[in-house]
């Protein structure tokens, strides 16, 4: 086992250990958030037509992933700091994202009974039908640790008194202007090209795709794009994990 | 044999004063070296540039031979810490957080749950070591020491590490404090705690304002200070406080306590300007004793932080 992976693997257990108390509460509140979309989202738009419900089935567990890495991942980091956490792990012989990893992972974990629910309420309501594809589990590990990356650099970067503001504006902005629930063709021009230099696309896509087997743009192009976000976003982080005031 | 030497170490902060300002010191393996000084003293700056958490401006830090500023990575591997603020404790038990951090730091199954119940009975914890611990307290304190403790570092860094510890924990504390240098680490201990630190440490600096005001053993300390005695006096807090005997050299002054020092040859004099001090009520009681590293460490540190 090398040295790496035994980290990861260790700050896992102490993550999991730590939180086990509140895993219950957590894996509840993710199932009621995933009823809440599900439910919600008839009420906001009451003649769902087939191809509307694939995009609100997908984009929920697609938003759950990105909202993870956004505000999840870096309040916990933000509170880590505050609390000497951060610090005392940063003092260990640690690769700098291991924590990070391990962050995400957790989160994965509490987020799956949810997921899974919300999955099967919107096949249910909307009768959406799923063919799940292996290229499930890479596009969710993307979309994750892209969002993750993004918030983690965000946490270690900005006072932990600011992460919280910066974070939220980003779900904001992510919630409203972003093609996750709804086409890309929804959205005006100009904001359609900013769209196509962004990631948020591609994350709907590729978690679409791997629910129903089908790709809005090209599948290589979304997988690539994302990969580059992906490793360009972990290279950031890690860069600003490793800085040293 | 060297393990730490720190040489000429400066850090200065954003829009701050210079917290380490050219501090040179070294440790040796199987040495429990004491770090003196009161809050703001640039202490924890220090420890959080050895530990590589932050970069110094100039001056550099080596620990057991590796440039501990070019080489984090390994200046971690070579350090084991216990931070002033609690160790992250909460939500496990004592057992579980003493044995993630030991596998972290590379200890292996078996070794690891034998050293782990050695600190737990060392420590009087066998009791409570397998409930979660609560974060503030002093089962939280020894639990950071045992995770400093149990695979420790060439370099042990122990910040504060008795505070809200009960006197007889205490005592175990400061035997396995001392287990840790007998079987080769070298330890340097942050504290406020003077009194305590006399008996432990073999060697010490008094740091106040960024600088070393003093170093060396505490005996020698004490010898450089010139005066092997110390008067010390409880003032009337209704009263003005009397002038000192010229045979007595003021101290430290805190609230009601007036420390001078006192040479062997002038005793007289000043018990004899006490107890007359005493009789006109001017002070409530004094007492005479061998002069104390509390008085080395007056005579570099004012109350307020700066160097006397």
């Amino acid at each position: 086992m090398t040295q790496a992976w035994r980290s990861y693997v260790l700050l896992f257990r102490w993550q999991w250990l730590r939180n086990r108390q509140l895993l219950v509460l957590l894996a509840t509140i993710q199932i009621a958030l995933g009823v809440g979309v599900i439910f919600g989202f008839s009420y906001l738009v009451p003649h769902i037509t087939p191809q509307v419900a694939v995009f609100f089935a997908c984009g929920a567990p697609t938003l759950t992933l990105i909202l993870m890495g956004l505000t999840l991942v870096p309040q916990e980091t933000a509170q880590a700091r505050v609390s000497g956490r951060f610090d005392y792990v940063s003092a260990l012989p640690v690769p700098r994202l291991a924590p990070m990893f391990a962050d995400v992972s957790y989160w994965l974990l509490v987020q799956l009974p949810g997921t899974i629910v919300t999955l099967a309420l919107a096949a249910w309501r909307f009768d959406v039908h799923f063919h799940l594809t292996g290229l499930l589990v890479p596009a969710i590990l993307l979309v994750s640790l892209t969002s993750a990356a993004v918030g983690y650099g965000v946490a270690v970067t900005f006072p932990p008194s600011a992460t919280t503001q910066v974070t939220q504006f980003l779900s904001i902005a992510l919630l409203l202007f972003s093609p996750i629930e709804f086409p890309l063709s929804r959205l005006p021009e100009w904001l359609q090209e900013v769209h196509r230099a962004l990631p948020v696309t591609y994350m709907a896509d590729v978690i679409r795709g791997g629910l129903t087997g089908q790709y809005g743009t090209s599948r290589a192009l979304a997988f690539a794009v994302l990969a580059a976000y992906c490793a360009g976003g972990l290279t950031l982080s890690a860069r600003a994990a490793n800085r040293r005031g | 044999m060297t393990i730490l030497r720190v040489d000429h170490l400066t850090k200065t902060y954003r829009g701050g004063g210079r917290a380490n300002d050219g501090i040179s010191l070294d440790i040796a393996a199987g040495e429990v070296f004491g770090l003196l000084g009161p809050n703001g003293a640039g202490k924890t700056t220090l420890v959080s540039q050895v530990l590589a958490l932050l970069v110094p401006d100039a001056g550099t830090i080596t620990i057991d031979g590796v440039d501990a500023v070019r080489h984090p990575d390994a200046a971690r591997r070579l350090c084991s810490f216990q931070p002033q603020a609690a160790a992250p404790v909460e939500g496990v038990s004592a057992r579980q957080a003493i044995e993630i951090v030991g596998s972290i730091r590379g200890g292996q199954r078996g070794p690891l749950r034998a050293r782990t119940d050695e600190l737990l009975a060392a420590l009087d914890l066998v009791d409570v070591a397998d409930r979660p611990v609560r974060m503030s307290g002093g089962i939280a304190r020894l639990t950071g020491f045992c995770m400093a403790a149990v695979v420790p570092g060439r370099l042990v860094v122990l910040d504060e590490p008795t505070n809200d510890v009960d006197p007889l924990r205490r005592r175990a504390l400061w035997q396995q404090v001392r287990r840790l240098a007998d079987d080769g680490a070298a330890v340097l201990l942050v504290t406020h705690n003077v009194l305590e630190a006399e008996r432990c440490v073999d060697r010490l600096a008094i740091v106040a304002a960024g600088r070393v005001q003093a170093i060396g053993a505490p005996g020698q300390l004490k010898a450089d200070l010139g005066a092997p005695l110390r008067l010390e006096c409880t003032l009337d807090p209704d009263k003005p406080a009397p002038e000192l005997p010229a045979s007595a050299a003021l101290s430290a002054r805190s609230g009601r306590r007036l420390l001078a020092h006192v040479q062997l040859a002038d005793v007289g004099d000043a018990v004899a300007w006490a107890q007359h001090a005493q009789d006109a009520h001017l002070i409530t009681e004094f007492s005479v004793a061998a002069a104390s590293l509390e008085d080395v460490y007056a005579n570099w540190v004012q109350p307020e932080g700066a160097p006397a």
